[in-house]
């Protein structure tokens, strides 16, 4: 199936991989804020909800952060990203928030962002 | 974060799925600050794409590939056996 924005698992699914370049795209925006205590990346779309509420978490509790709307992009750029997320989240779902290049949250519900970030 | 859609059309069109929804036994989220922005996700798609796909999903714009991901998804019901919410 394609599952949506649902917690679909928390973890490192990095290290098995051996390590990857640091996630680097131009099309990433930059949000300030006060706790930059990681490196964040939300890969999101524009229409979703669940993306928004997980926008509206980190900028609530004033956390820097990295994102990219891909129904937003186009084209390679589009490809690139979505290759890029896959890495993380195979089933391409939204939001998909990398914390340090290492761990991942797949979805967004309150607990797991507060246990992870706060 | 504001999607440039008309906020009328996405008003109707959350009266047209609270119709349906209750016609068939479905309720719409309560939370309207989560429903708006999945409803005006729908009004965007619409526009883009021609037909309501799924907000939270994204697609290659080929209509016959995305059926099982049209609003309603196939996967509406398994999601609310699970979470009590589609995603």
């Amino acid at each position: 199936m394609r599952a949506a924005c649902r917690v679909a698992y928390v973890g490192d699914v990095r290290s098995e991989k051996g390590g990857v370049d640091m996630i680097e795209f131009a099309c990433l925006e930059d949000v300030p804020g006060a706790k930059e205590d990681h490196d964040l990346v939300l890969f999101a779309l524009s229409t979703c909800g669940w993306c928004r509420k997980a926008r509206n978490f980190l900028e609530g509790n004033e956390i820097a952060y990295r994102y990219v709307y891909l129904d937003q992009l186009e084209g390679d750029e589009q490809r690139a990203v979505l290759t890029e997320a896959s890495n993380w989240n195979p089933k391409r779902t939204f939001p998909t928030l990398i914390i340090d290049d290492k761990d991942v949250i797949v979805g967004f519900d309150d607990s797991s962002y507060t246990e992870k970030l706060l | 974060m504001s999607m440039e859609i008309s906020s009328g059309k996405a008003y109707a069109l959350r009266e047209q799925l609270v119709e349906e929804a209750e016609a068939g036994g479905y309720h719409i989220n309560p939370d309207d600050s989560i429903t708006m922005t999945l409803v005006e996700g729908l009004v965007l798609n619409t526009s883009r794409y021609g037909y309501p796909l799924c907000p939270c999903r994204l697609t290659g714009g080929d209509r016959d590939a995305d059926l099982d991901i049209i609003c309603p998804c196939d996967y509406r019901d398994e999601d609310l056996d699970e979470f009590d919410t589609c995603y």
